[in-house]
């Protein structure tokens, strides 16, 4: 260190600094995030039981398998694109009327705002488990006091319903956390261009359409984005409220993979499966913020 | 002042009906909780008649509740404080240094943001096993670091921007080394940051299911409330007065911590979300 020049010391320092600041997110971040993550992506070319140290490469084998002979996959495919499809439009226009709803000047606006937002503090978990209550010894005392037979259907049971049942339950679970993403949107339009437009005699939809709905498209990129994930990714709702059922109806990918791995034990197969799933959820993602942004304006 | 219109009042009432209606499920379980079983099967829509608290403790007791929380207090506190001090630091660093590794640092760092986790936790399993972190709440709290952290750095990184760089160099000048300085000078006024990160981390942490299912499901004394709660009402599919109790206590604390501090959690979870 002696031999250093002044500069040299300096630059010395700095980067031991960096170092100092920077290297411990790293190492958090490569143990558990990128390391099993390429490891994933490494493992989806061998064979492996998870058991064993050992891992049998066979190349493309478990894409092979995956795209041409899994029908089981690609029903849970086909069941989380549609749940996620439900899921993004329901959620998100029901959110943003009952935000536009909440921003306007009404009483006890805060109160309401927190009462919609109390299910999306409850976990996933309780609240499958809480519906599974509901759908069961709940509607049937529904059924006593109402007589109607809407109640008597096999909510969780019937491979038609139990879609509709899911969705609800997904969508009354996060409404409140989309809700107050809208409101947040709301609040940054500017007054003077919604009076402007009074002026102008703009009624309320022709506001709503022209004014209000352009500004607040970076809050709608934002929560389609996050409602397209949470839908791909949907696992513990499923978990606890049909653990796939009836038959393999509502298994979505997510679910699919931890049997894969955790339950039939094929390691291997299992991360070729979320590598999938996660270029499908990378590729949509992408598409999905590219054509909102583009209709994105700034004040 | 503003004034209110018999417009806005039907808004209020109609909003209201609609509120009402949307908690009602949460409303049934609170009641059925209190009832015997038979209440239950006669009738769940009907007020309890006496308030039977033997549901509390035999699911108190059976869930082996006080374990298990402390065991999911443990995970999330050591979560939450691990990803809030290398986030902290490195959001902080990353946007005082512009250099061309900085900001390859800063990428690498993010890039888990575009990384679900049912990607990974495979082979997360794997090297969590060989780093021994699996099978107690501390390393699930470990584990929890670098899951959060990419979201938490991004919103710190962007937040410093608006501390003056003067600040650095002030307490720099006047002896501090880079620590003292971030931790004492830079740190404290990054408060708001702090507060949205630790509520979006606490909610995830304390509600999270899956992770905590794939390293603790082995080890009986070290499960996290969640795993404790779904075990139980495995054990109690039927029998829906303990059920309805184990749910109460075991989404309790998460209410609590919502009514205390709602006004910042959803500011968090706004910020947090806006953020990504």
């Amino acid at each position: 260190m002696e031999s250093m020049t002044p500069l040299k010391r300096k630059q010395w320092d700095r980067a031991l600094t960096f170092a100092l600041f920077t290297l411990p997110a790293l190492a958090a971040i490569l143990i558990s995030v990128e390391i099993p993550f390429l490891m994933s992506v490494f493992s989806s070319f061998t064979k492996w039981n998870g058991l064993d140290k050992a891992q049998t490469f066979i190349g493309l084998e478990n894409y092979k398998e995956l795209f041409l002979d899994d029908l089981d996959m690609w029903k849970a495919f086909g069941f989380t694109l549609r749940l996620t499809l439900g899921s993004v439009i329901v959620v998100n226009l029901c959110a943003l009327l009952l935000a536009v709803l909440l921003d306007s000047d009404i009483r006890g606006k805060n109160a309401l705002r927190a009462a919609f937002y109390v299910p999306n503090i409850v976990s996933l978990i309780i609240i499958g488990y809480i519906w599974r209550f509901i759908f069961s010894a709940g509607f049937e005392s529904f059924f006593q006091a109402s007589g109607l037979d809407f109640f008597m259907l096999s909510w969780l049971g019937d491979v038609n319903l139990v879609y509709f049942s899911v969705l609800m339950v997904s969508v009354w679970h996060s409404l409140g956390f989309y809700l107050v993403i809208y409101i947040a949107g709301l609040q940054t339009v500017p007054r003077d261009l919604i009076e402007a437009s009074m002026i102008d005699g703009a009624g309320r939809l022709v506001r709503f359409f022209r004014i209000t709905l352009p500004l607040i498209m970076s809050s709608i990129t934002v929560s389609v984005f996050h409602s397209l994930s949470n839908g791909l990714k949907a696992f513990d709702v499923i978990f606890s409220l049909t653990n796939g059922g009836p038959g393999n109806s509502t298994t979505t990918i997510a679910l699919d993979i931890y049997r894969t791995a955790f339950v039939i034990n094929r390691f291997g197969y299992g991360t070729a499966k979320s590598v999938v799933l996660f270029l499908m959820i990378l590729i949509l993602s992408i598409f999905q913020v590219r054509l909102f942004k583009s209709r994105e304006v700034e004040v | 002042m503003k004034k209110y219109t018999p417009a806005s009042t039907i808004t209020t009432l109609v909003l209201s009906l609609v509120a009402i209606f949307y908690l009602y499920p949460l409303f049934l379980v609170v009641i059925n909780s209190f009832k015997t079983f038979s209440e239950i099967t006669s009738n769940v829509l009907a007020l309890p008649t006496s308030l039977v608290l033997e549901n509390f403790s035999n699911a108190f007791r059976i869930m082996n509740y006080p374990q298990y929380f402390l065991n999911t207090l443990l995970a999330t506190a050591v979560g939450v404080s691990g990803v809030v001090l290398v986030s902290s630091m490195a959001g902080y660093k990353l946007s005082r240094t512009k250099t061309r590794y900085s900001f390859v640092m800063f990428m690498v760092l993010i890039a888990p943001m575009m990384i679900p986790f049912h990607s990974f936790m495979i082979s997360l399993v794997k090297v969590a096993k060989e780093l021994h972190l699996i099978g107690s709440p501390l390393g699930l709290g470990v584990l929890y670091w670098g899951l959060g952290a990419s979201l938490a750095l991004f919103m710190y990184h962007g937040a410093v921007k608006s501390v003056p760089q003067e600040l650095d160099d002030c307490a720099l000048i006047d002896g501090a080394g880079p620590l003292r300085a971030f931790f004492q000078i830079i740190f404290p006024l990054l408060q708001p940051v702090t507060v949205s990160v630790i509520v979006i981390n606490t909610m995830w942490m304390w509600n999270d299911f899956l992770l905590p299912l794939l390293v603790l499901s082995g080890s009986k004394k070290s499960l996290t409330l969640q795993l404790a709660a779904y075990n139980f009402f495995g054990l109690y599919k039927v029998d829906w007065n303990f059920a309805m109790a184990g749910v109460l206590l075991t989404i309790l604390p998460a209410v609590i911590f919502y009514l205390s501090l709602q006004r910042y959690i959803i500011k968090g979870m706004v910020a947090g979300a806006v953020k990504t």
